[in-house]
């Protein structure tokens, strides 16, 4: 799916702000109709790899390659690689309708044309009848979807999206992360989506590629992200799972929350003793928090029945033990 | 149910309604007053006459003072935006914040010299005999008659208003959001496109009260079209001077400054509507 013909090559790409080095020679493949997030801490590289993809920044070193031609010294104006942006960036001065049109007028796309293609969009992201409205008189989420109907309007092979949910209320996230998957099985186009959340980045995306310190840590798909990650700044990163030192010296373990099992008594094989903190409802289940040996922080998912039989009270003992093969052997750090 | 309304309020909008009312209100109702006023015997005398409007709107020699002067502010409201534009786009986009901080001290600079001060450079520079007519002399180019024509009271009209144009422009092209400059070159608008069809109308405010002010000063000035424009023709302005020197005509003066007052105010509303405009 991403190697044969890929869209996208990234080659030894790095990006230098003088002596600060914000992205250190990545190599990253995007295969065509792939959803790819992006994703990491603040300052991890992230938005610059994705601007360098947008044309807004220049490689230091490297070449990007799109659809097979180097892309490196290509300026914005001559690639279609719309984004969105976490600002939206709408044009305050023109309508909704400008707004949508605006690549297409750019493009030379005479004006009845645009008006067709201008107002299909609007109609297919439900903003008929807002096209002449002014954009600070829109919602969050219709500005939201004046923003994708402004970047799709000219039909391009791939969408970029810098952390475009950020500031929508909690309720209108998980509605547009339904509009923008479906968006992007019905146009079959690459989206490349930048985020640090990763309940976005997971419930979206068909590969993940987590980010740190200019560097890719791990690119996977969700689960194997999730069930397995690379190295303890994944690990952390994720979280909802439990660290624990393995067998040989230096070796670490990750247990997900929700292969951990709690019980009362001692189970046989290797177990943990923790004292029980505090719970946290966490929709499909119950998060409870524990304080292991040396005091490391221990989480495991139970259901609600669960919890009742277990009636865990701050500072009561418990066991925390998980099936053999749950477990997943990091690298050293 | 209606709660007394609480005089707190309105006792600090005092100062402001006073100031306003006794140095601007009042003076403009006795201006407006004056320019019905009688003169007998070189003194003023309260009356309700409308010769002096007659008068001065019926000559020639006011209208064409008054279309002189709209077209000599308007060019220079023109020349100064145009002048002014690829500096103040070179400091919002092209430097680095401290050379920008810099940039708007030194334009702050020359207010703190006399324009006066700065128009009697100018007919040195500008002199038959002055240095520009010297170097261009040495070039085989000249000498021009520079003083005392219209060319004169331009250049003194953009030392007025170029600076403060600058500042104005810089400043609005200074806090277009940066993410709709790339927003536009990603969506395939090249440096021209992006230009026009967003930096433009993202600063449009900025860039029209800067017009506006370059027109308003230029309007009224008198320092540039009297010591280096040659007073003529007389802009409205050297007409006010030279109607209350010839017989204490203070009520015709009146009617010329009314007649400034009313078209500035025209223009600026003009340019708010403008500026502010297509908002529906």
């Amino acid at each position: 799916m991403t190697t044969d013909d890929p869209l996208v090559r990234f080659d030894g790409v790095s990006k230098n702000y003088g002596d600060f080095q914000a992205v250190k020679g990545i190599d990253l493949t995007i295969g065509r109709g792939e959803f790819v997030a992006i994703m990491g801490p603040s300052g991890c590289g992230k938005t610059t790899t994705l601007r360098m993809l947008a044309g807004l920044e220049t490689p230091s070193a490297g070449t990007i390659t799109i659809d097979g031609n180097v892309m490196n010294d290509v300026p914005a104006h001559e690639r279609d690689t719309p984004m969105v942006w976490q600002s939206l960036a709408l044009f305050p001065f023109l309508n909704v309708k400008e707004n949508v049109e605006f690549g297409l007028k750019m493009r030379g796309v005479e004006q009845s044309e645009r008006h067709g293609r201008a107002m299909l969009w609007l109609e297919r992201m439900g903003l008929k009848g807002f096209e002449k409205r002014r954009i600070d008189q829109l919602s969050g989420g219709q500005r939201q979807r004046v923003a994708l109907a402004r970047s799709l309007v000219t039909e391009p092979q791939m969408l970029l999206l810098d952390e475009p949910l950020s500031a929508l209320d909690a309720h209108l996230v998980i509605r547009m992360q339904g509009v923008l998957t479906r968006l992007q099985k019905e146009l079959g186009i690459t989206f490349v989506y930048v985020t640090h959340s990763q309940s976005e980045a997971f419930a979206m995306a068909d590969r993940v590629v987590i980010m740190g310190h200019g560097e890719i840590a791990q690119i996977g798909r969700p689960q194997e992200i999730f069930r397995a990650p690379k190295t303890r700044f994944v690990a952390e990163f994720v979280g909802r799972n439990n660290i624990l030192p393995g067998e040989a010296p230096g070796q670490e373990l990750v247990v997900a929350a929700d292969r951990m099992t709690v019980s009362a008594e001692q189970p046989e094989g290797r177990a943990i003793a923790a004292e029980f903190v505090s719970e946290e409802f966490a929709g499909t289940g119950i998060i409870c928090y524990f304080e292991g040996p040396d005091g490391a922080e221990l989480k495991a998912q139970v259901t609600e029945a669960q919890l009742e039989s277990l009636a865990p009270e701050p500072g009561k003992r418990f066991w925390l033990s998980w099936a053999p093969g749950a477990e997943h052997v990091m690298e050293a750090a | 149910m209606s709660e007394r309304p609480s005089a707190y309020p309105y006792v600090w909008r005092l100062p402001l309604l006073i100031w306003q009312g006794l140095f601007f209100v009042g003076p403009l109702v006795l201006m407006v007053a004056m320019s019905f006023w009688l003169v007998r015997n070189y003194r003023m005398e309260p009356d309700f006459i409308l010769d002096n409007w007659d008068r001065m709107l019926g000559r020639g020699y006011f209208w064409d003072a008054y279309w002189v002067t709209v077209w000599r502010a308007t060019l220079a409201a023109i020349l100064a935006s145009l002048i002014a534009f690829p500096a103040s786009f070179a400091l919002a986009f092209r430097v680095s914040e401290t050379t920008r901080r810099w940039a708007l001290f030194f334009l702050i600079v020359p207010f703190f010299t006399s324009y006066l001060v700065r128009i009697y450079a100018w007919q040195v520079l500008l002199a038959e005999s002055g240095p520009i007519n010297g170097v261009l002399g040495w070039v085989g180019l000249g000498p021009f008659t520079m003083l005392n024509s219209g060319f004169g009271a331009m250049v003194g009209y953009m030392t007025l208003v170029l600076p403060l144009v600058v500042i104005l422009q810089t400043f609005s092209l200074a806090n277009i959001d940066r993410n709709l400059i790339e927003a536009a070159w990603n969506l395939g608008a090249n440096p021209r496109a992006t230009l026009v069809r967003v930096i433009v109308p993202a600063a449009k405010i900025g860039l029209i009260v800067g017009c506006v002010f370059a027109f308003i000063l230029s309007f009224g000035d008198f320092v540039s079209p009297f010591y280096l424009g040659g007073s003529k023709p007389p802009t409205l302005s050297i007409l006010i001077i030279d109607t209350t020197k010839s017989g204490q005509q203070w009520p015709r003066a009146a009617v010329v400054a009314v007649m400034m007052i009313v078209t500035l105010f025209v223009v600026a509303f003009a340019a708010v509507g403008a500026a502010y405009g297509r908002r529906k």
